[in-house]
């Protein structure tokens, strides 16, 4: 089961550059999880000190909203997932 | 009705498909708030004016920084230390002088918020902070009056438009406070994002065209990209959900 995670710039400098990155999981946080596995710098950037899902990312599912628990919303094979930062400026 | 002037003025826009007279009249007659005159204020207000939006209130209680002048174009060097409203004001007055301006000079509390925007038929975020926009959210929507998201950072921006009761509202994602911070911008991006809210605003008015609601459009200036996220009004929403018994 393979999820493609579209990543904002930001979370890039982790993944060596890459802006997609082919995923193993059948569930959102699976897939973070698998992310974060490959590409450890990646995880304080999506997650707290306490494992949560920062304040300021905002998860999609195939150009959906994943919203409210996210890290629970169920993929499958060939879905999309993007992360996206919440933008303050003005 | 329409002067003779303004049918000149207005002229290419009322060629539009959908707009027509009756279009610029309903622009002449709208009162919109325009909370922030810094980098999208700017262009947001600029070309509101432009479109003659009839009663255009501006509010912002800051001074002109030269770190400002990258990006917020409506203050220029001489405007240096003035007030921006103030700034803002003369600008918007010299570009059309038949509609009327309101400069205020204030911080956007949960104390004033429903003052400020009373009588007004929408409202306008160019913030530069969550807590500002959230009050204005909030306001909006107990108002029942329409509310133009616009956000920036970098080469990337963010639109969404919300009508109460029934899309999705700024509030409906929430998950926590975010982090203040300085954050990093060149004026294109201001330009281009406060240009579709200004646009959806426009649009809103004369009643044309689809608007962005439920679908977060955002813009990636450094791939030229636009991508449309779907969004859904959330019933727990503290902002626009349903009333807990």
């Amino acid at each position: 089961m393979t999820v493609k995670i579209h990543l904002h710039k930001t979370h890039r400098r982790h993944t060596e550059g890459k802006e997609i990155v082919e995923t193993k999981g059948d569930t959102v946080g699976a897939c973070l999880a698998d992310l974060v596995r490959r590409f450890p710098a990646i995880e304080k950037g999506l997650f707290d000190d306490k494992g949560k899902l920062r304040n300021n990312v905002e998860v999609y599912v195939n150009m959906e909203s994943a919203y409210p628990d996210e890290l629970a919303k169920a993929v499958k094979d060939g879905d999309k997932i993007h992360l996206t930062l919440i933008l303050t400026g003005g | 009705m329409l002067t003779p002037n303004e049918r000149k003025r207005y002229d290419r826009q009322m060629m539009i498909d959908g707009f027509g007279e009756k279009g610029q009249e309903r622009l002449k007659q709208a009162k919109v708030l325009v909370a922030g005159t810094g980098g999208l204020g700017s262009p947001v207000s600029f070309y509101l004016a432009a479109a003659g939006i009839g009663t255009l209130r501006v509010i912002d209680c800051d001074v002109v920084e030269l770190s400002n002048l990258n990006r917020q174009i409506l203050h220029w060097t001489p405007d240096i230390g003035r007030k921006k409203v103030d700034s803002a004001e003369k600008k918007l007055r010299k570009l059309n002088p038949d509609i009327a301006i309101e400069a205020v000079c204030k911080t956007i509390t949960i104390d004033n918020v429903f003052e400020l925007s009373a009588g007004f038929d929408l409202i306008v975020d160019a913030m530069d902070n969550l807590p500002a926009r959230f009050l204005l959210n909030r306001a909006a929507i107990a108002r029942g009056i329409p509310f133009f998201h616009g956000a920036v950072s970098g080469l990337e921006g963010r639109v969404l438009t919300i009508i109460p009761g029934e899309s999705a509202c700024l509030r409906c994602l929430y998950r926590g406070p975010v982090r203040q911070e300085k954050f990093p911008v060149v004026g294109v991006t201001p330009a281009v994002v406060g240009g579709i809210q200004a646009a959806e605003v426009i649009k809103f008015i004369v009643k044309t065209g689809r608007l962005l609601t439920n679908r977060l459009l955002v813009f990636d200036g450094l791939n030229l990209e636009f991508t449309e996220f779907k969004l859904r009004k959330n019933s727990a929403c503290d902002h626009c959900g349903e009333p807990r018994p």
